[in-house]
């Protein structure tokens, strides 16, 4: 199958690049009050809204990058930066080493773009027309977009659908779809803005295999956005934590952990009803003898926290578990809220 | 592969989408055609039945009449087939957050709003009606009209569907600045000119017919080159050119800012439906 030539650049290069960047957006504030209509019209309150602040992230090559962050942190910003949608307010982005705003039409061709809550299906037209809509626009030629389309239907099992009208789709049929379509013309790299939103579990395993496969036998670089940090866990390498516009944390899952709080879960199950009172853990309830706690393993070895429980009563049993890495960035996000009020 | 090309390939696969869309029901399919007829013809009927009544509206014969209506039809059948999916009305585009889908295209944006709103099929009942009433008009006539009057005709013709556009356009791209209020503004504008386009504005003041041939250039959609093309004034064959020249110059540098300024600041909102639906 056709691979595109990347002889140009080798292998350990570096695909993104984003030096000090900042976007500031600007919004209108608006009074409620009567009173306040003539300045509402004539002189409106501004707001600042800093989107981005001096973001510096570099992505290599065939790495798959989780961009993560609590609603507003800037994601889809970054996402339409890199995708020749919007420019920096100040800063340099650069993309397979050229500038996403000046180079659109030669850059775009070479990247590949999915937002979550768009489509690029035309909508009243069978998901075939959209392919071949595609071939025509990219100038894509036949043997290739065989060959693509080929891999696409056998990975993504649109095949079943791809006579169906658009419209008629389900959210995972229209997502397969719309990233089958992203994928026509072989692009270097993918930026996907929320391609699991709303999906139930098989389709976002389903998709999520199928970048993880396509990241892995082509090499793709990816970048993804998305709320759902365990996924992300499987699939990514590397996560990037923005707040307010900052980095706040750019690593592997392991060290997030590990500097974050290593929480885990411990349910213990004794004789009786009464929890055994243990020095640093939270207590998270009972369900008759099972006793729930919440700790971080960093800080309490569970040795010295089952060495207490004994002391105090007969244990029968015992299960521990790590905190699903959903919770641990939602307790980071908490933390971050608190910071800033 | 050189623009020409490049154009017509895309025209082709637009062509293609166009008329399975049109084609995918019966029912739909006859709905859609009448419908465009009747509102065609509903739209030059009035001025007709005045012309027909009163045998010609001032200066201009019934046969004249019914010619400048055809013109009108043409300017806007061919607005029907080549700027159709929300191109004519680029506002609405704009105002939905839609312009994202053209700017991820491996395509000069010029490019994508030329060739994406192909309509040939659906878009073409307009052209048809356009072309039966000039026909007639032009068998009515009578004259035997040399190839360089029709040279004429058709630079004439491709100048006022450029003032319409170019109308569209200038007007549009306020939704670059006011996405919300101003997401209708393009088929505000072009609805206006569809409704006077039809009307003789011969005997207007000069003040009121200055502005009909500047700010609001309804006076290019046909009045104007149809009077020019029929000698009922003085044949200034290039001024209808002309005008679309500029217009289009103003409206593309317009345009131009909106876009530096849409790069700036993006779209804040979107709404699936109007683009692809």
């Amino acid at each position: 199958m056709h691979r595109p030539d990347r002889s140009a650049t080798s292998p350990g290069d570096i695909a993104v690049e984003l030096r000090e960047v900042d976007k500031t957006f600007y919004q209108r504030q608006r009074s409620e009050r009567f009173r306040d209509v003539l300045t509402n019209l004539f002189r409106p309150t501004i707001r600042e809204i800093r989107a981005l602040r001096g973001v510096n992230l570099a992505i290599r090559r065939g790495e798959i990058v989780a961009y993560a962050g609590p609603n507003g942190a800037g994601k889809s910003t970054t996402v339409k930066l890199l995708s020749s949608v919007l420019a920096p307010t100040a800063g340099t982005v650069r993309c397979l080493g050229m500038d996403p705003m000046t180079e659109r039409v030669p850059y775009v061709r070479r990247i590949g773009v999915v937002f979550g809550q768009r489509t690029e299906l035309w909508w009243d037209q069978p998901v075939a027309a959209s392919f071949e809509w595609k071939r025509v626009v990219w100038e894509i030629p036949r043997p290739r977009y065989d060959g693509m389309l080929a891999f696409v239907k056998d990975l993504l099992g649109i095949g079943e659908f791809f006579h169906t009208l658009a419209r008629q789709l389900s959210l995972g049929q229209k997502m397969r779809a719309d990233i089958a379509l992203m994928l026509l013309h072989e692009p270097e790299i993918l930026f996907l803005d929320e391609p699991t939103i709303g999906l139930d579990v098989l389709a976002k395993r389903n998709i999520l295999d199928f970048i993880n496969t396509l990241n892995r036998e082509r090499g793709v670089t990816v970048m993804l956005t998305s709320h759902d940090m365990d996924e992300l866990e499987q699939l990514a390498g590397r996560i990037v934590l923005i707040d307010r516009g900052r980095i706040a944390y750019d690593g592997d899952f392991v060290e997030l952990r590990r500097r974050f709080g290593d929480r885990r879960h411990l349910t213990i199950e004794t004789g009786t009803a009464d929890p055994p009172t243990l020095a640093g853990v939270r207590f998270s309830g009972s369900d008759g003898n099972r006793h729930r706690y919440t700790f971080d393993a960093a800080r309490t070895p569970i040795t010295t926290l089952l060495q207490q429980a004994s002391s105090q009563t007969a244990i029968h049993d015992v299960e521990t578990h790590r905190s699903r890495i959903d919770d641990v960035i939602a307790d980071i996000y908490q933390d971050w809220n608190a910071e800033h009020g | 592969m050189s623009v020409v090309t490049t154009v017509a390939a895309r025209w082709r696969v637009q062509a293609h989408l166009d008329f399975m869309w049109m084609t995918k029901d019966l029912r739909f399919f006859l709905i859609n055609v009448v419908g465009d007829v009747i509102l065609n013809l509903a739209g030059v009927t009035a001025v007709f039945l005045l012309a027909e009544r009163f045998d010609g509206i001032g200066l201009w014969s019934r046969d004249q009449v019914v010619f400048m209506l055809g013109y009108a039809a043409l300017v806007r059948g061919f607005l029907d087939v080549g700027f159709g999916y929300n191109v004519l009305h680029i506002s609405r585009r704009i105002g939905r957050g839609q312009l994202d889908h053209l700017l991820v295209q491996p395509q000069p944006l010029w490019m994508g709003l030329l060739t994406e709103g192909f309509m040939p099929f659906s878009g073409c009942w307009s052209l048809l009606t356009g072309a039966g009433i000039s026909a007639w008009a032009v068998v009515q006539l009578g004259a035997g009209l040399p190839v360089q009057w029709w040279l004429l005709f058709g630079a004439n013709l491709l100048a006022s569907c450029s003032v319409a556009l170019a109308f569209s356009f200038l007007w549009g791209a306020l939704a670059f600045w006011a996405p919300v209020a101003a997401e209708e503004i393009s088929s505000r504008a072009v609805g206006f000119l569809y409704q006077l386009k039809a009307f003789p504005l011969d005997g207007l003041s000069a003040v009121v017919l200055t502005g009909m041939l500047t700010v609001l250039p309804v006076g290019f959609v046909a009045w104007y080159p149809s009077r020019q093309l029929l000698g009922i004034a003085a044949p200034h064959l290039w001024h209808t050119p002309l005008a679309a020249l500029l217009l289009a110059l103003v409206a593309g540098i317009v345009f131009k800012k909106g876009m530096e300024h849409y790069a700036q600041t993006g779209s804040q909102r979107y709404i699936a439906w109007g683009h692809r639906g």
